[in-house]
């Protein structure tokens, strides 16, 4: 076998990649066709017929805008925040956790095995008006004497923020964890500050993880729409509450599948321009 | 910061403020640590909180008094242990498989030039770009295009699978970017072919990492509502048996659930623990 | 060729008997091709009954015994009676997410595995599935009991002959207060308006519920919905939540931000706020009427019509629904409920919620279907909520 292996060296990607690529094509990329076809569709429920309605992506771009804006701010500011949360907890598990490692791992996952209705339910209980966190806050000034954290735009994005932590620690965990110690030392041994040393060692080495953090954070959030639902109000809806209600509610099949895949198709444009900023080997090697 | 005042005198040791002041750059990364894992538990602090509450009514939303009873009686929610089971067996199953398919593709991108690279490298990055609704609905056109496969624990094993996959070759790239391969050159200038060299030396080197990618797999399996509802037929999981009530009625036996699985968990985890701690310094 | 036959053929051959024998278990639990309990099956009562329904719906031995009633349960006592068992499932948990669940199975002609669903008509969806033909006529001649159907229920606008429905539920739409916050509210005009509620009230993000009472306030009548009432009912709303009076849009999670005084008054369904038990939470009739919403039973394509038919037959019997109405705490259409539930325990006279008095039934009105289904009156109240 490995001699074959060795001899075949040229489709050993392909190998590699079948078994997983075919997954996605059969169970994402085929379902897409599905979407794709029903975003150029024309007519109310049930009746659609197939126009080559592009009329449809045009109309569903100038109607939501403000929310797909809105979308990537949140996303945007969401993965700020996870990132500056997250790396020195990421830090401290690399290098200084040893045998705790794991089990702090652990508990980076572990509020998502308590489903998401129940943290929220904790959450919207701590946060409450009446509750101590904002009386607390109310009494140092930090809120006005009738102000709130829930129903804001603050508890939307924390709410985001602290759903999708675990997104940005673990790879960010990842990279860290690879970090060869010696070159640490070496560069103490050539008298860099701790400091530097982290600035011009560590950084740079966990550039991959922090590339992995912050599209594995910032995609899906920019997609959310449970966060804005529970935790928000009007004015704080994301182009996830959008399709979802012209989905589940509006049974508007055509506008949800081209909000889709704008959304979509704005990411991957996205995707492209910071492909190019942090350099592609950072994505690909 | 301290603010004691000192003299120093030239050619004295490093003086009292900076001694504390190392001391307390030494520990703040831990201190902060700790907080940070503070804040990641709060609210489960409060779902185990209030596992122990008896509720006026039938929704656990306001404290009312304390009990065992819930504990004792976890299982008096009809349907309540099915969920679990069925939503852990999912989760296992298809994190293993997920981190397996997503391991190898990610291998392919980072180690290996070929053709369509950038464009695996995008489609990758698909899924999780698609809201859930969407995604999760077609695929239930598929499923229903193609009446021969029935709705239930295969059809959600299926679309766990689909949509970690993404995350953990997201995750495990950022280890095989920038990956030393000189171990590797060592090992095979030694007489090991590829095969033996990968699995004696790559794996265990990039193990680590698939843990990480294999631990948000787990988590985003066994938290998933949308997908899962369009695509389970009857068959119910953890989250959906949650979500199913939540209009009527949140029993405390919800909060009992989610704490043992959270408490095992970190039981696991400890034994992890121990399990690291025996063995010598510097063994993988 | 029925069901039992193609089964006992199949022993007699002794094929592949096994994994055979529990296709049709899986057809009948997953609802793929035959849907249902298999194709022919729709043609005679099985002894199995397949019942999709929202969870708490029913009456249980621990709720029959909180209510003082010593009785097996509406189920176990359907089964005594006619040997049919009934898979009760608990897995309609909106009105929206289950549509999707199933439309599709529906629309391809296949059934899902169910021989009675539940949707509420306070929502398009009901009416979506009688107007596609999704779901089949009951068999009237199985369910003589059809007669103790309340008159207020006889002649729904989805359904005017009931050909293929029959309440199974209903509650009331009306305004909920808690008292740690606030002073009584009693009129919707007060919930938009009062400034001392500023921010502190909310309303549904269901149309028909929040439109509906809106409409009552304005005096326009939700059942039969014009451009004119619409409009005058959503700039109502448009203008509480411009002035910063309405804290947000809610569906069934308006009961945490109450319980916890984040909300001081909102729209409220009575079941709720009396399974909620906290006693400083408050339920009444807004003072212009409220709506009324009914889950009905219907039976989708594939169910067994005749099984399902004995089944609500068997609910429409006074005493079962008094039982059932005492267990579920929901209101029941069937005639003279109440008696029979006091007959099993006189605290049911006192019940407002689950037996209200005439009066109160009188202030109740229903929502317009048309208005429900209608494409841009949805699309503008999506627009209200930011969607």
């Amino acid at each position: 076998m490995g001699t074959f292996l060795h001899r075949h060296r040229g489709i050993t990607p392909y190998l590699l990649l079948a078994p997983g690529i075919l997954w996605l094509g059969l169970f994402f990329l085929w379902p897409m066709y599905y979407l794709g076809y029903e975003s150029l569709q024309t007519g109310l429920f049930p009746d659609f017929h197939f126009s080559w309605a592009f009329s449809n992506y045009w109309d569903a771009l100038s109607g939501y805008h403000t929310q797909l804006e809105r979308s990537f701010v949140y996303a945007g500011i969401a993965t700020v925040a996870c990132f500056v949360l997250a790396y020195p907890l990421a830090y401290w598990i690399a290098f200084r956790a040893g045998p705790w490692r794991n089990l702090f791992l652990l508990f980076i996952v572990a509020p998502f095995f308590v489903t998401y209705l129940m943290r929220t339910l904790a959450w919207l209980n701590i946060l409450a008006d009446q509750g101590p966190v904002v009386g607390f806050l109310r009494d140092v000034h930090l809120l006005a004497p009738d102000g709130r954290l829930l129903a804001t735009t603050f508890a939307v994005v924390s709410g985001i923020t602290y759903n999708f932590f675990p997104f940005m620690a673990l790879p960010l965990y990842v990279s860290l964890e690879q970090i060869d110690e010696g070159l640490l030392e070496a560069a103490k041994d050539l008298y860099a500050s701790p400091t530097r040393a982290f600035l011009r060692v560590t950084l740079p080495l966990s550039a991959p993880g922090i590339v992995a953090g912050t599209l594995l954070t910032f995609i899906p959030a920019a997609g959310d729409f449970i966060n804005a639902a529970l935790l928000g109000t009007p004015n704080q809806t994301m182009i996830g509450n959008v399709i979802q209600a012209k989905f589940l509610q509006s049974l508007d099949y055509p506008t949800a599948a081209s909000l889709s895949f704008i959304l979509m198709g704005l990411i991957l444009v996205f995707l492209l321009f910071y492909a190019r900023a942090v350099g592609t080997e950072k994505l690909t090697g | 910061m301290s603010s004691v005042a000192e003299t120093v005198t030239p050619g004295a040791k490093p003086g009292l403020v900076a001694r504390i002041w190392r001391l307390v750059a030494r520990h703040a990364l831990t201190v902060y640590a700790l907080l940070a894992v503070g804040y990641l538990m709060l609210p489960i602090a409060v779902v185990i909180l209030f596992s122990f509450n008896h509720p006026t009514g039938r929704f656990n939303y306001v404290w009312n008094s304390f009990t065992l009873d819930n504990w004792v009686h976890w299982n008096a929610v009809l349907g309540i242990q099915g969920s679990v089971v069925t939503s852990l067996e999912v989760a296992a199953l298809a994190t293993v498989v997920a981190t397996v398919l997503g391991t190898m593709i990610a291998l392919a991108i980072v180690r290996h030039r070929f053709i369509g690279r950038s464009a695996t490298n995008l489609l990758v990055f698909l899924p999780m770009s698609t809201p859930e609704i969407v995604m999760g609905s077609s695929l239930l056109t598929l499923f229903l295009n193609h009446g021969t496969i029935q709705l239930g624990f295969w059809t959600i094993f299926i679309a766990h699978v689909m949509f970690i996959v993404s995350f953990v070759v997201v995750t495990v790239k950022a280890r095989l970017i920038g990956f030393d391969r000189h171990m590797e050159e060592a090992a095979m200038d030694l007489g090991a072919n590829e095969l033996v060299t990968f699995a004696k030396v790559t794996l265990p080197l990039i193990a680590p990492a698939m843990l990480a990618a294999a631990l948000l797999g787990f988590a985003l399996s066994i938290d998933d509502f949308v997908i899962t509802y369009l695509n389970a037929g009857a068959t119910q999981t953890f989250p959906i048996f949650v979500w199913g009530i939540a209009r009527v009625a949140v029993p405390p036996q919800v909060n009992v659930v989610a704490s043992a699985i959270f408490l095992v968990a970190i039981a696991i985890g400890l034994g992890n623990v121990m399990l690291q701690r025996r063995k010598p310094k510097g063994a993988p | 060729m029925t069901e039992r036959m193609t089964r006992d053929q199949l022993l007699r051959r002794g094929a592949t008997g096994l994994t055979l024998l529990s296709v049709p278990g899986l057809l009948a639990a997953c609802g793929g091709g035959g849907g249902g309990g298999g194709e022919d099956s729709a043609s005679k009562v099985n002894d199995v009954l397949n019942f999709s329904n929202w969870g708490y719906y029913i009456d249980t031995k621990s709720t029959l015994k909180d209510a003082g009633v010593q009785a097996p349960t509406t189920l176990q006592r359907f089964t005594k009676k006619t040997g049919i068992k009934v898979n009760y499932y608990e897995d309609v948990n909106s009105n929206s997410e289950y549509f999707a669940k199933v439309q599709g199975r529906l629309a391809r002609g296949r059934g899902i595995g169910r021989d009675i669903m539940v949707s509420t008509d306070n929502d398009r969806f009901l009416g979506e599935y009688i107007s596609n033909n999704w779901v089949q006529k009951l068999d009237k001649s199985l369910i003589p009991n059809m007669k103790n159907l309340i008159p207020a229920q006889q002649h729904p606008p989805f359904d005017p002959n009931r050909d293929y429905s029959l309440p199974w539920a209903s509650g009331m739409d009306g305004i909920g207060w808690n008292e740690d916050v606030t002073d009584p509210v009693t009129s919707v005009k007060q919930l938009l308006e009062d400034p001392k509620l500023k921010g502190k009230v909310g309303v549904w993000n269901s149309m028909g519920d929040t439109l509906g009472l809106v409409m009552l306030e304005n005096g326009d009548d939700p059942a039969k919905v014009t451009k004119a009432s619409f409009d005058r009912a959503l700039s109502r709303i448009q203008k509480a939540l411009d002035s910063g009076q309405i804290r947000g849009f809610y569906g069934n999670d308006y009961a945490p931000p109450l319980s916890h005084g984040d909300l001081a008054a909102c729209m409220a369904w009575s079941g709720d706020i009396a399974n909620l038990g906290n006693p400083k939470l408050h339920w009444e009739v807004p003072d212009k009427g409220g709506i009324i919403w009914t889950d009905n039973m219907v039976i989708p394509l594939h169910g067994s019509v005749p099984t399902a038919s004995t089944y609500m037959n068997f609910m429409y019997d006074p005493k079962i629904a008094a039982q059932w109405a005492l267990g579920a705490n929901y209101i029941s259409s069937v005639t003279g409920v109440k008696e029979e539930a006091v007959k099993l325990t006189p605290d049911a006279a006192k019940n407002e919620l689950t037996f209200p008095a005439d009066k109160t039934l009188s202030q109740m009105h229903q929502n317009d279907p048309a208005m429900l289904k209608n494409a841009d009156y949805n699309k503008r109240w999506l627009a209200v909520q930011g969607q």
